[in-house]
């Protein structure tokens, strides 16, 4: 392993998600299992976490809480300007400081954004090592740069890279635009826009690097274990045998802890020139400029419509920017949800000199719901429609708006029904604004689309000791949704114990193979994987069982902790006393194999909010969220309610609060902390309503479940702009809406 | 953040003395809420770190025949839970209490929160060297100020973050300040400084000053006060804007009226030519807004910042009436 330079291949924001999900549509696989109709138990119901009690108490390890024996504190020196080339870096002084124990260049070139890293240390404690930073000598050339995509627009502006500032990387035609222009009674046009946001984990970055002989283990604050050590594996070029990623517990990802991390390769180096185990922890301000966050947009959408609300023609155009790399794909629920025969799409990113865009909680489609549910309120009120009629007008059963392939299950009509009835739909201003006063109610919804289906040749294994007792293994990772506590459900239920009674492992590279966790997929993998697997077991069981008591073992029913005779139900035996009788212990390999082609498979969903609008101050207070959808089987209603209420209070919070600020003149972030970022507080956070269609798609995997980690995100934003335009008149079609631009919105409206 | 020394003396004495040795690296600490995020930030270095905790009989509300005396030491929370406050300054009260969060409140003080410094993004930026810093220019002038000045400006366009600074502005406050040269009491309205006087500091404090006690006169017949506080988020945020409104009101006349807006200033500021043309007038909902509007024909709005007059408009009127 050389200390020359290496470079990471981290992908563009959420083309990596769009590469991801078409390849996961292409595999077919030989046998498709369908759901069971079976009612369960423990599945479907309300558990507890089973690791809630460690983790409130301070007791679960996260990769900020390792400590290891001889190990040192690793810092990154980060380039202070927006655009320099490093003309050389000094490093003898630093290395020659006592306790300092490695040091590192890590950039050549030039650094393209404030924030990039460019060199390392590691010293025996925190103090040694930013002294260290500060004696690491580097001469920089500084460049022009630009920092927002309004200027990096512009003729003349500096160019981040070796070509121009704005490129296409979306072109999408369906029907003939022109010619459904041409059929429309009314066209409409609108621009919407959408802020910077960063991730900002409670738990920062971090990972922790030991080196034992030619074998070397990483902790690391991760949502994708194997991605990190195969992106070890290439970037180092060290055998993926030879690496071991474990992760154990962590404080939020939300798509920026998705791949390898520069800081992660830093730590490994530099514990492998030091001989001792590196750690390295981001600060605050590292997390705001240099670990990604939700590329913005500019969206403009223009579109045909008959009288009768039929949508002639939808044509989106999209300026995102993502920084030094590519902004985000917005057009896809556009593409997608309604019916409409005539679209055209383009899309183009704007480089700045910023961090990286990365996937963020359903990359793209947040952005993009935005622009076009707030758009369809408006061309709705235009036409004198009810907006949740125009959107039942264009229901379709098949995606891309009704001209490709149908929905393997699509419960969006029953989530508005569910939806208009829990907020009482029919409250709302007829005429968006018609209300008095100083303060302003208003009602607003939004629909919702995604992926979730899982990804094939995940892996599960569950364990039968010769003692009772049962563990489920998964190399997955719990990025904090509660995957520990169904892969004990299921297994508990497929077994017939409690889910005490299963011991989980995962988070380390060497259990059996499973994707990241993002994209809302983990469900939808570790689940069917751990059932295949359980069901394995129960059937090995059953047949020892049918064995013993000499009847077919279709007869031995399994539940309550035993196996018994279902023609004889006295006739039983213990389940621990079966697997005592075993001579070895057992281990079944589970797998989810996949999905039948010719299908769509996505989630689906609604929100309705209700909000108050003071339109003295343009102070807006979000009364009410209703949210409804259909994710398939729900494996845990506890935990899926609670994802959806994490995702709303994230929604909320990036619709009225949450904006990166770029500095012109410096370069700078000008807030990259949480005072200035500002992100909801429990006062901001009204009362949730959760309801799930909770119905069991047919094909999908074995329990007919989809993902939900991005899906109630998706919407929020876009329902609450609607209430707002219902309770004001006028949309205000930038996130977020923060007073001073609620006040703009309404000066508009004034002018007409 | 650099190694520093820490100082604790016991008695107001030893910190007069230890800082008349013109130490320009040694701060004062109180609750350390805003220093210890400046250290932390690199926005200063000290030499050394003088923690005022350590001396006793500094937390105290003792209430007197002519007032009440609020030790500097005294914090957010008991100031914000004290029933007598609550009862005679209603306005203090609603000020204490809907300062940063319930944790900050529990270590923050009132003297640190009069003497905290400026939460100006450029300013606290360990990497700009603006005007406040010895730089030669201010970032904020023609770069990102949705939260800077629209009064007071020039040279800096910093607003002040302190919640209790308008609200003891406008009950005509006094400050006591030690230092090795003795004892002195001074208006609070002469306390605070604009940039054009000192671009440096926000305070006359010298750096062999403490600010040690805030006394408030007794309340007269009929006075009543009030603060209103707008933010973006629901709770830890400071003011977009906001207005202490103190006067003797009888029925819906208003005397003596003092109008002093925060989070629109390098310091707070005192809305004059409002407070004129509504004296002695039957208050309503359009006198005060005429008067506002007037008022703010002297603001100097910058790029981002203009909204702040509509909300300026709005809490002064709401403020005012609600004191009727």
């Amino acid at each position: 392993m050389a200390k020359k330079e290496y470079s990471i291949d981290i992908k563009d924001s959420n083309l990596l998600y769009h590469e991801e999900f078409r390849e996961m549509e292409t595999e077919e696989p030989e046998e498709v299992p369908s759901p069971e109709k079976e009612k369960f138990k423990i599945i479907g119901d309300y558990t507890p976490r089973i690791d809630g009690e460690r983790i409130v108490t301070g007791r679960a390890p996260f990769t900020h809480d390792i400590k290891l024996r001889g190990m040192l504190c690793g810092k990154i020196l980060r380039c202070p300007h927006a655009c320099a080339e490093v003309v050389s870096v000094h490093l003898s002084r630093a290395r020659s400081l006592p306790g300092v124990k490695a040091t590192l260049q890590l950039k050549k070139g030039r650094v393209k954004y404030a924030g990039e890293q460019v060199a390392a240390a590691a010293a025996v404690d925190e103090k040694t090592a930013e002294e260290a930073l500060k004696l690491i000598k580097v001469e920089y050339k500084t460049l022009p740069f630009v920092v927002t995509e309004e200027k990096a627009m512009e003729e003349g502006a500096p160019q981040v890279h070796d070509s121009p500032n704005i490129d296409k990387f979306n072109d999408y035609n369906r029907g003939d635009i022109k010619k459904g222009f041409e059929s429309a009674d009314v066209v409409l046009e609108r621009t919407y826009k959408t802020a910077v946001e960063i991730h900002h984990t409670a738990e920062t970055h971090g990972s922790v690097a030991k080196w034992e002989g030619k074998r070397v283990t990483v902790w690391d604050s991760t949502q994708a274990i194997f991605n990190v050590r195969d992106g070890l594996a290439q970037t180092l070029r060290i055998p993926a045998s030879r690496i071991k990623v474990i992760k154990k517990y962590m404080g939020g990802g939300f798509g920026s802890k998705l791949g390898l991390n520069d800081y992660t390769v830093a730590a490994v180096l530099l514990a492998k020139e030091a001989k001792r185990p590196v750690k390295i922890t981001l600060s605050r301000k590292e997390n705001s400029l240099c670990v990604g966050n939700r590329p913005s947009s500019i969206q403009t959408i223009k579109a045909g419509v008959k009288k009768d609300g039929t949508l002639t023609a939808l044509y989106l155009k999209n300026y995102t920017c993502g920084g030094i790399r590519r902004g985000d794909r917005c057009s896809e629920p556009l593409i997608d949800v309604y019916k409409c025969s005539n679209v055209k799409v383009e899309e183009y990113t704007v480089f700045t000199n910023t961090g990286a865009g990365r996937p963020t909680r359903a990359p793209g489609h947040v952005q993009g719901t935005f622009a076009l549910e707030g758009f369809l309120d408006e061309l709705a009120h235009k036409i004198n429609l009810d907006p949740l009629e125009l959107r039942k007008k264009h229901y379709t059963t098949k995606n891309e708006g009704g001209t490709r392939i149908p929905y393997s299950s699509k419960g969006l009509d029953k989530c508005y029904l569910l939806g208009a009835k829990k907020i009482g739909w029919g409250r709302r201003n007829k005429k968006p604004g018609e209300g008095n006063g100083k303060i302003r109610r208003g009602l607003g919804m939004a629909s919702q689309i995604w992926w979730g289906m899982g990804r094939p040749r995940t892996l599960a294994d569950v364990k039968l000791h010769r003692d009772g007792s049962v563990e489920a293994v998964c190399g997955t990772q719990d990025l904090g949704t509660g995957t520990k506590t169904y892969m004990a459900t299921i297994t508990a239920e497929t077994l017939g114990l409690e889910p005490k009674d299963i011991t989980v492992k995962i988070g380390n590279t060497e259990y059996p193979w499973c994707g990241s966790s993002g994209g809302s997929t983990t469900t939808p993998s570790v689940a069917p994987a751990i059932r295949d697997a359980a069901l394995k077991a129960a059937n090995y069981m059953k047949n020892q069982t049918a064995e013993k008591m000499e009847i077919s073992p279709d007869d031995v029913i399994i539940g309550k902790e035993k196996l018994s005779n279902k023609n004889d139900p006295a006739q039983s035996i213990s389940f621990k006393e079966l697997l005592k009788e075993m001579r070895r212990e057992r281990v079944f390999h589970g797998e989810y194999v996949g999905r039948p082609l010719g299908y769509a498979y996505n989630t689906f969903g609604a929100h309705f909010a209700e909000v108050e609008v003071d339109i003295e101050t343009g102070k807006i207070k979000v009364l009410k969220v209703v949210a409804t959808h259909d994710s398939g089987r729900i494996i845990n209603k506890l935990t899926a309610e609670s994802q959806v209420i994490g995702g709303i209070t994230q929604g909320i919070s990036t619709a009225l609060f949450e904006q990166r600020v770029m500095d012109e003149a410096t370069g700078n972030m000008v807030n990259p902390n949480l005072r200035d970022y500002k992100i909801a507080t429990s006062f901001d956070i009204p009362e949730i309503e959760v309801a799930f269609v909770d119905m069991v798609d047919p094909r999908i995997n074995i329990l007919g479940t989809k993902g939900l980690g991005e899906p109630p995100r998706i919407p929020i934003a876009a329902a609450i702009a609607n209430a707002v335009y219902n309770a004001i008149g006028i949309h205000v079609s930038e996130i977020p809406m923060t007073p001073d631009k609620v006040l703009q919105a309404l000066k508009r409206k004034e002018v007409g | 953040m650099k190694n520093f020394k820490i100082a604790q003396p016991k008695t107001i004495d030893q910190i007069t003395s230890l800082l008349s040795e013109k130490r320009d690296k040694y701060y004062l600490m109180a609750g350390g809420t805003d220093l210890l995020g400046e250290i932390k930030d690199e926005i200063i270095e000290p030499e050394a770190v003088v923690d005022l905790t350590s001396i006793p009989n500094l937390s105290y509300i003792k209430k007197e025949k002519d007032g009440v005396r609020i030790g500097a030491l005294t914090t957010v929370a008991e100031l914000a839970k004290n029933l007598m406050i609550k009862q005679e300054y209603p306005g203090l009260h609603e000020a204490a209490n809907g300062i940063a969060t319930p944790q900050l409140r529990n270590m923050a003080t009132v003297g640190g929160n009069l003497c905290q410094r400026p939460r100006c993004w450029y300013y606290r930026d360990p990497q700009v060297k603006c005007r406040k810093k010895g730089g030669s220019r201010c970032f904020a002038f023609r770069g990102k100020n949705k939260y800077h000045a629209i009064f007071g400006g020039g040279l800096c366009y910093i607003v002040h973050p302190s919640d209790l600074a308008p609200v003891l502005f406008a009950l005509d406050a006094e400050i006591f300040i030690s230092s090795s040269k003795g004892d002195k009491s001074i208006p609070l309205t002469d306390f605070f400084i604009l940039p054009k006087v000192t671009v440096s500091k926000e305070n006359i404090l010298e750096p062999d000053e403490v600010l040690k006690e805030v006394k408030i006169p007794a309340p007269k017949r009929g006075e009543k006060s009030t603060y209103y506080k707008l933010m973006e988020r629901g709770a830890w945020d400071f003011a977009l804007v906001s207005v202490a409104v103190k006067a003797n009101v009888s029925g819906d006349v208003f005397k003596d009226t003092k109008i002093v807006l925060g989070g629109v200033a390098p310091a707070p500021w005192r809305l004059k030519k409002a407070e004129n043309m509504i004296e002695g007038k039957k208050i309503t909902e359009n006198l005060l807004r005429q008067a506002t509007k007037e008022a703010l024909k002297d603001a100097r709005p910058l790029k981002e910042n203009e909204y702040k007059k509509e909300l300026i408009e709005t809490i002064v009127y709401r403020a005012a009436l609600s004191l009727v």
